[in-house]
């Protein structure tokens, strides 16, 4: 029987990044080959690996044993090991060993590179959406962004909270904005680990405009509900959930940005 | 909104499946508050998810690439397409080849093996009219037309 094979190349879309590109039984024997194999990553300073794993046909906890210590030393280093492409059969041995709970497992190759670019660089990611001005459609689009904030690893408080602050900011951008100009809501998202930023742009009504800087500009303080006061309660909102909160207003758009720290 | 005015949405996204759920999800709801049924806003869905899965996995070369999706509802049907900013030259030839079958309603077609995996034959199934606009640089477009099923 044809004993393990591990090939070192560069990844196509990432040609800084290495795979290791697996094949045969990751069996007790492989250990030390394993080990020289990673001895030489080491040395080229890299610190995440991924390990396409599709060609694997059969694993041992000595084997991954001995994975999961390479995985620890990247991330002492602030990087990891992956794992994609693992066959149903392989992934099912791997839950039982408990492996599943250790490394991170992708279907291809294209989510390991994503998963690198947000885990261990820490870039944003962009999302727009064009929406037309009316409140029916606030609900779906409030709903995507908390979606979004979810996948991204925000827990389920922080998402609701996002979701409210988009709620609010939507709602305005529809009761606040120009009747006569029929110009979709845009909303651009920036999300990364650490934080969301929002920013929201809609055409402006020029007779409403003075009743929004007024209102603006009372923030912080919540209207007094016991006065009759009903408008400005959305603004205080947003402000009391989120981090900043800027409103800009021209003569041609509205756009209000705010920023919500990641909180857990 | 009438028939010659629909409602129209449009999400740019990092081409990453993360984002599939959230999009499709997005366009599923979009189409109920539009009193569309909840069958028709579902198997929309499912079309949205296999055409963005499509464009993630075979029409995004490079780390920072996008996706689009643009919806148009109007209130007799939904018209969308997905435009991905270009694959490989083999994945967007096999593509293509299965679209070129399709068109040509050969009955074999959905056993060709360039065909299994893309999950058109989903999208063929569930719509009435599925294009592929192939452009420069392999960047590529499916048009999909569903027309309501209770009008």
């Amino acid at each position: 029987m044809p004993g393990l094979k591990i090939q070192k190349q560069p990844v196509e879309l990432r040609p800084d990044l290495t795979m290791w590109k697996i094949d045969g039984p990751l069996d007790p024997e492989s250990i030390g080959y394993i080990h020289r194999e990673f001895d030489s990553v080491l040395e080229t300073k890299q610190n995440f690996l991924i390990a396409e794993m599709s060609g694997v046909t059969h694993v041992s906890s000595a084997a991954i044993g001995q994975l999961m210590g390479c995985r620890q030393l990247l991330v002492e280093r602030g990087g990891d090991l992956v794992i994609t492409g693992v066959s149903l059969d392989i992934k099912s041995k791997l839950s039982a060993m408990g492996a599943t709970k250790i490394f991170k497992f992708y279907n291809e190759m294209r989510t390991a590179i994503n998963a690198y670019h947000w885990e261990v660089e820490r870039k944003s990611e962009k999302v727009w959406l064009s929406f037309p001005p009316q409140l029916q459609f606030v609900p779906p689009v409030r709903q995507m962004v908390s979606r979004i904030a979810r996948q991204k690893g925000y827990t389920q408080r922080d998402s609701f909270r996002i979701e409210t602050i988009v709620d609010e900011v939507c709602n305005n951008a529809v009761e606040h904005g120009s009747e006569k100009v029929l110009k979709n809501i845009e909303l651009n998202i920036n999300i990364d680990r650490e934080k969301i930023e929002l920013e929201v742009i809609n055409a402006s009504d020029p007779d409403k405009i003075e009743n929004l800087k007024a209102l603006s500009t009372a923030m912080p303080k919540a209207p007094d509900a016991k006065m009759g006061q009903k408008r400005g309660r959305g603004l205080a909102l947003i402000k009391m959930l989120s981090n900043s909160l800027d409103i800009n207003f021209s003569g041609e758009g509205t756009s209000v940005h705010v920023t919500k720290l990641r909180e857990e | 909104m009438d028939n010659e005015t629909p409602y129209v949405f449009k999400v740019k996204f990092p081409s990453d499946l993360d984002y599939v759920a959230p999009v499709r999800k997005f366009v599923a709801e979009t189409l109920t508050v539009n009193k569309f049924t909840p069958k028709f806003a579902y198997r929309s869905e499912v079309i949205v998810d296999e055409i963005c899965h499509n464009a993630i996995i075979h029409g995004s070369r490079t780390v920072d690439a996008t996706v689009e999706i643009e919806c148009k509802i109007f209130p007799d049907r939904l018209e969308f397409q997905v435009n991905d900013q270009g694959g490989r030259k083999d994945d967007v030839e096999r593509l293509k080849n299965v679209m070129k079958k399709a068109d040509a309603h050969r009955a074999d077609y959905l056993q060709d093996k360039d065909a299994r995996g893309l999950g058109l034959e989903i999208v063929r199934l569930l719509s009435e009219e599925i294009k592929l606009e192939v452009g420069a640089d392999n960047m590529t477009t499916v048009r999909v037309v569903r027309k309501r099923e209770d009008a």
